[in-house]
This record gives C-alpha cells, structure tokens and sequence, in this order.
C-alpha cells in the first residue's frame, strides 16, 4: 500500500460524498454526506504533507461550517425530511458552465505549478514552506495586512449578520424576553 | 467583597465534609446496609409475597408510614369478597394513565353490610410492570376501595404473568391499611365517617325539609284558597306586581 | 509491507486501546462510590467474585460493578424506534467514540517501551497537534446531532440542539485559552509543549496560566457535557436529551466515548498546564513520566466527579451568558495579558526578579479584578425569571 492507493481511496470517498450530497433528498443525509467530502478532502491534504491545511479543513467544514448547516436546517420546518419535494434548478445549463470555468481557474495555476512539484529538490523546499511555523510566519510577515483585513471583513459579516438577525436598528426595536 | 467563585468553593467543603464524614460517622449513613438471607428463595409471582402481615422479607428493609408503591384493594372486616369496597365502576381503569388496571364487572350484585346491593369486580387486575404508582386511581376512587400499598417486595422470575396481580393479591384488610399508613388510614376512615354522617344528616334533613315543604304547601294551598276567596270579592283586573318590577329593573340599568 | 512502521504504529496505539478503556471502567466505579458518599449513601459495594452457588463471595468493595454493568449493557436489547433513521442511529454511537478514541493519539504519552525515535516517529506526533485535538473533539458534536436526530424523539432533538449550541459556544474560550500556552512555548506540536515545561515550569504556575487553565477546566467541562454543564442530558428536563432512544450496548458506545472524550480533555489540559509528565523523579527516570501522566488526569476527574456532586445544573441562558459573557472576554484579555508580559519579560531581563514580581502581581490583578468586575456586570442583567404560564 503506498501513496496512490491511499490516494485512489481517499478520492473515492469525497467524490461518493459529494454525489450523496448532491443526490439525496433528505437534508441531513446531505448535509452528513456532505461532511464525508470534507474529511476525504481533508485526508488528500494530510496526503500531501500540508497537514495545517488538513487541520484547517476539518476544523472549519466538517466542525464550523457543517454545524452551522445542522443549525440552519434545524430552523427549517425541513427538518423531518420526510418531505418528498426536489429541489430543481432550472438554469443548469447555465450553471454548469460558470462551475465549469471556475474549476478551470482553479485547475490552471495548479497544472503551471506541476514542473516545479515533480522537481525532487523542489518538492522538499514546498515541505519544508508548508510547516505550522513557516506559515504562521509567513501570515504575520508578509501576509499581515491581507490577514487583517480578511479578519475585519468577517468581523463585519458578523455584525451584519447580528443586525440582520434582530430585524432592524436594535435600538428602535424593543425587546423583551419573557 | 465577597471573593471570586468563593460560593463554589464553599459548596465543594459541604460536599467534601460528607465525603470524608461518611467513612468515619456511621450516623450519617442514611441507608442502611441490605442483609443478605439464603435461606429464602424468590416466590414465583409477585402476588406470593407475604401479603396480610405487613411483613417484609429483610428484616432490615424499611418502608415508612408515607411510602407508596403501588395500588392494592380494601375490604371492610370480615370475608374479603364479602365486604370488598369496591363496585367496579371502573373508573380508576379509565382514569389510569398507562393503563396497567384491567377490570370485569360481575353479572350479578352482591349484598353489602350497611348498604345496597352493588356490583363487584369479577377480574380486577393490575400490571405492576406497567403501572407507575401516580395514586391519580386513589384520587378518583369515589368508593375508597383503592389504596396506595408499600409492599416493593415483587421481584419475581417471571416477567410478564409474574409481575400482573390478581383480585386476590390486591386484596387487603383495612387493618392492614390502617398498620402500614395510620395517618392516612385514620383520616380516611374518619372522613368516610363524617361523610357518611353527612350523608344522614342530609337525609333526615331532607326528610325534614319535604315534611316541612309538605306542611307549608298544606299551609300556603290553605292561605291562598283564603285570599282567593277574597280577592275574588276585589278587583281582580290589575296586577299591580309587574309594574313596580319593571321599574326597579330599569333604576338600576 | 511495512512490518517496522507497523509494528511501530502498534506499540504507540494498543496502550491507548488498553490503558484508557480499563480507566473508564474504573471510573465508573470511583464516580458512583464518590457521589454516593458525597450524598452520605454506601454506593455500589456488593458485586464481586461468587464463591459459590449458595452465597459467599469475594464482593472487594463492589470493584466487580463495572464488569456487571458491561455484561448488562452487551446483553440489553437493542431497541430502535420504528420512526427512527436506522443507519444514523447505529452510526451516531460510533462516530462519538472514533474521535474521542482518535484523539488521544495526539497525547504526548511517552511509553518507557518506545524508543526515543519510535516516538518521534509515532504516527500522529503531528507538528500542529493541539489544533489537531480542536479540531477532532469538534466532530463529537456531530455525532450528539445525529443521535439526537435520528432517535425522532422530541427529546432527544432538544438535547442534541442543546448539545450543539453549548459545545460551539465553550469552544471559543476553551481555544482561546489554549492560545496563551500556544503563544509561550511557539509551538503547536503537544511533545514540545511538554518539554517545555519540564523541571517544575509548569503553565499554572504563572497568572495568565492559572487563568486559562481555570477557564479550559470549565469550558471542558462544557465540552464534555460534565455536570453543572449537563443540559444536552438533563435527566429532569428532557429525560436523557439525545440518547434517550438507546439502549444497550450502543448507550455503552455513547458511554465510553463521553468519558474516554473526558480523559482527553484532561489530558490535554495536563499537557497545556500541569506540565504533562513532569513531577517528582520524573528527571531521573523518564519512564515514571507516564506514570505522572495519568495521575495528573485521575486528579481532574476527581475534581470532575467532586463538581458534578457539588454543583446543580445551570439555566440555558445563564449557560449561554457564562460563556460569551464572562469566559470569552476574559480570555481575550487573557492573550493580551500574555502577549505583553512575555514581553515584558524576555526584553527586561537585566532587571529580573523585579520585573518579574511587578508583572505577576499586575496581571493577577487586573485579570481578576475584570473577572470580577464581569461578574457583577453579568449579575445585574440577570433578573428573576418570569414564566408565561406558570406562577
């Protein structure tokens, strides 16, 4: 068993879960599906010796975001799934272009990078840039105000999202807990 | 100023004091330790426990006067069957919220010391595994014929006949009762005293008020035949009564 | 095949399998003999070794009760209810075991039987292991969800959404809290963090190390569903939250992956603050380090046990204000507290003890005069409650 075979399993795993997620009817079992992607996702990653980024990714999807999916279901009236409703788009034409072209985007950087990966000496210099101190020192030094300014813009998102919650200016509104 | 967390601190002494307390005061100790006796085996059914004596097999166990396990019936002194409090009204089966209380009203009726005859239940069970001691059939029982037993000596080998108790098991003396709850006993009794003398006192009262009604109608028929006469001999053409009514009714609106 | 590495991975892996899961049976025992004393009763004390058919027996002060509960738990029936989700409702008891039992990999238990390349090797010394623990205990979350979903029972759906909400909530400050330690030693990697506090340098022993060592204990608490941070299970509320719906050995499951999750979490509050296996001896003869280790843990699931005979259980709103209102601020000022006294600290060498003494007693001071301050804060805003119905 080496790397390939590890490889082939792990990306069986997030690809059925991303098709469970995509195909099933039943909100949670999507949702669940859905966090079976991210840990196949996040076992590629640990593949590839970017183990912060693994962390990162199990933290932030499988725990934040898949918990914030549960929450937004529960606030449904969905949540039985028993419902036999399907959701359809009907711009899937459309749709599956701009996926198409985002995923291209996406992929091309990568395929530039491939010479540089397959050079033996080179490979050990990604490694070695990819450690949690090496990237914590690259956030504080030259990424610091990229950093800072990703901080400020969730930090907005989250108070949008507080006022938007309460409905309007908190202080006209009342309210009372009883 | 009260220091930080100090009300946490003070809670874990308490719980700490009894923790140590325990191993060297035995006075503290509110359970007492459960003897073992091999020579008695498990009955078969739970209804096979000893019933009448109010004896329980440890003899360390103890109930006390407010304990309540589950529900038994009461029967005046004499033969169980004969004076059995209960007529199979079935409300208490129907009142019953897990449903553990099976009753078959008898076909015919049964003389009663001091009362009417009355219909008694043929089967009367309960299920003791369903049943969950809530005492809402104690509540309802219009009768006093069901009662809260402390009996929790049940354990048997057999799950489901085992744990369903028969009219037999569930009957008990109203001694018994009065041994195992004096306190409730006695106000029960004394209420179904008071209840009954009410009840004849009502009665006669009643009497009384009829023989009295009876006389004031004798006596009113024998006025109004007298006014009658006399009105007759008025003039009978204005009731003059419902006028002043109506008046007053609309003074007060 | 590897045959090294996988004799490697073995060695470093079956303790944990052995160690662990023989405590948890202890602990059982400890807990309900202690609670039963706390509460002046006796406590299990019967079950034990049968001597004979006719009575006569070894009962050991009823050390034989986790091994009654067991065979009861293997023998119970399985009941699932007929609305319930079936395959969720087998996976939810697993998937709370698997990163409980995952996690304690990440424990910087350094066995006297693994060499020292073994355990530099040991396949899950990862460079980033704390956020690696975070991030796997999140997943218990999950599975409370599913449990608490799939039953279909209103119940055990109240209790998972109780779950959910208490579990995001104290991860904040039990992460926040972890940072300080994090930010001391500039490392992630749970061996280093160890050896860093080798010879009676222990986290705890500093202000800001008390703090959030304080703050971890109770947000673990919280993270374990501990009494007073019960509500996803409360008895009286919502009768046993979200696994109301199990029995038998899949409640076992659930069972072991609450107190195995609880030794984890102890064991990383051992590793961030109490020094993880240093102690007496422990210089001379490095292999009484594991011994520490696990002492070390024992001594919180004492404190563990003695709170949860202590305490009652919190309000939900009183749960929620506690952590965002209290915890999570004060564990903020807490990595400020840190950040600028080990500066202070590391560029004023010259005058040492001084400066140390002067930041020590200011940064008691002021962390617990806010902690205070907070409190009365809090306390203001907490009025009688109101109930709509009820009088």
């Amino acid at each position: 068993m080496n790397e390939v075979t590890a490889f082939w399993i792990l990306a069986a795993i997030a690809v059925i879960g991303a098709l469970f997620a995509i195909r099933k009817r039943n909100l949670v079992h999507g949702v669940f599906s859905l966090l079976v992607f991210f840990a196949g996702l996040a076992g590629l990653f640990l593949l590839l010796l970017a183990e912060f980024i693994a962390v990162v990714q199990i933290l932030v999807y499988a725990g934040a975001v898949g918990i914030l999916i549960l929450f937004a279901i529960m606030l449904t009236d969905r949540v039985t799934g028993k419902d036999a409703f399907r959701v359809t788009s009907r711009g899937s034409f459309w749709g599956t272009i701009i996926a198409a072209s985002v995923f291209l985007v996406l992929l091309l950087p990568t395929i530039q990078e491939i010479p540089q990966v397959d050079n033996p000496s080179n490979s050990e210099e990604i490694v070695k840039q990819s450690t949690v101190k090496a990237l914590g020192k690259k956030l504080i030094h030259p990424y610091v105000i990229t950093l800072e300014i990703l901080a400020l813009l969730l930090t907005a998102a989250l108070i949008g999202a507080v006022t938007a919650a309460q409905g309007g200016h908190p202080a006209k509104k009342k309210i009372s807990i009883e | 100023m009260n220091l930080l967390g100090a009300g946490i601190l003070k809670g874990m002494a308490v719980t700490l004091k009894n923790f140590i307390g325990s191993y060297f005061d035995k006075e503290r100790l509110n359970t007492l330790e459960y003897m073992w006796q091999n020579d008695k085996s498990l009955p078969k059914r739970a209804g096979d426990y000893p019933k009448e004596e109010g004896e329980q097999l440890r003899p360390t166990t103890t109930v006390t006067n407010y304990s309540r396990n589950f529900p038994m019936l009461l029967h005046d002194d004499g033969e169980p069957m004969d004076t059995i409090r209960c007529v199979a009204c079935q409300i208490c089966e129907r009142e019953c919220p897990p449903q553990c209380i099976y009753i078959e009203k008898s076909d015919d009726k049964k003389e009663r010391p001091g009362g009417k005859p009355q219909f008694y239940p043929a089967t009367f069970d309960i299920d003791v595994s369903v049943c969950m001691s809530c005492q809402i059939c104690v509540e309802v029982c219009p009768f006093d014929a069901i009662v809260m037993n402390s009996q929790f000596e049940l354990s048997t080998p057999d799950r489901f006949n085992g744990l369903l108790l028969k009219r037999g098991d569930l009957l008990k003396s109203n001694q018994y009762y009065h041994k195992i709850h004096p306190e409730e006993a006695a106000d029960r009794d004394k209420r179904i005293a008071d209840d009954k003398a009410a009840k004849e006192a009502k009665k006669k009262a009643a009497e009384a008020a009829k023989e009295a009604k009876k006389k004031a109608a004798e006596a009113k028929a024998k006025s109004e035949a007298e006014a009658n006469s006399k009105e007759e001999s008025k003039d009978p053409s204005e009731p003059p009564q419902t006028s002043t009514e109506h008046n007053k009714e609309e003074n007060t609106e | 095949m590897n045959w090294e590495l996988i004799k490697d991975i073995l060695l470093a892996t079956v303790p944990l399998l052995v160690i662990f899961p023989t405590m948890f049976a202890l602990t059982t025992w400890v807990e309900r003999k202690a609670l039963a004393r706390i509460q002046n009763r006796i406590g299990p004390n019967k079950v034990g070794v049968p001597m004979s058919r006719y009575g006569g027996k070894l009962s050991l002060f009823g050390l034989g009760q986790p091994a009654a509960d067991g065979i009861k738990m293997l023998f119970k029936e399985n009941i699932v209810p007929t609305g319930a989700d079936r395959l969720f409702h087998l996976l939810a008891p697993i998937l709370s075991l698997i990163p409980a039992m995952l996690v304690l990999c990440f424990l910087p238990l350094n066995f006297p039987w693994l060499t020292d390349e073994q355990n530099s090797v040991k396949a899950f010394m990862l460079d980033g292991a704390v956020i690696f623990f975070f991030a796997i205990t999140g997943l218990n979350t999950l599975a409370v969800f599913m449990a608490g979903w799939a039953s279909r029972n209103k119940y055990s759906l109240l209790g998972g959404m109780r779950a959910i909400a208490q579990m995001v909530s104290y991860e904040i400050p039990l992460v926040l809290s972890a940072v300080v330690v994090v930010m001391t030693v500039g490392s992630l990697n749970a061996g280093e963090i160890a050896k860093s506090q080798d010879g009676w340098n222990w986290f705890v022993f500093s202000p800001w190390g008390l703090a959030a060592f304080i703050i971890f204990f109770i947000a673990s608490l919280a993270e374990t569903n501990r009494s007073p941070f019960d509500l996803p299970e409360a008895e009286s509320e919502i009768i046993a939250g979200y696994f109301t719906e199990y029995s038998g050995f899949k409640f076992a499951l659930f069972f072991l992956g609450e107190y195995i999750a609880m030794f984890a979490i102890s064991g990383l509050a051992v590793t961030l603050f109490l020094g993880a296996g240093d102690g007496p001896g422990a210089e001379a003869y490095p292999s009484l380090k594991v011994i520490w280790f696990l002492a070390k843990i024992c001594v919180l699931i004492g404190i563990m046990i003695w709170l949860r005979g202590t305490l009652p259980r919190l309000r939900v709103d009183q749960l929620m204000s506690f952590a965002w209102k209290f915890l999570m601020p004060l564990s903020i000022l807490n990595i400020f507290i840190t950040g600028f006294a080990w500066h202070a600290e590391n560029n004023n060498e010259e005058y040492g003890f001084t400066i140390k003494a002067i930041i020590w007693t200011a940064s008691l001071l002021i962390l617990y005069l806010t902690a205070k301050g907070l409190d009365k804060v809090n306390r203001a805003n907490i009025k009688p409650r109101t109930y709509q119905y009820g009088e």
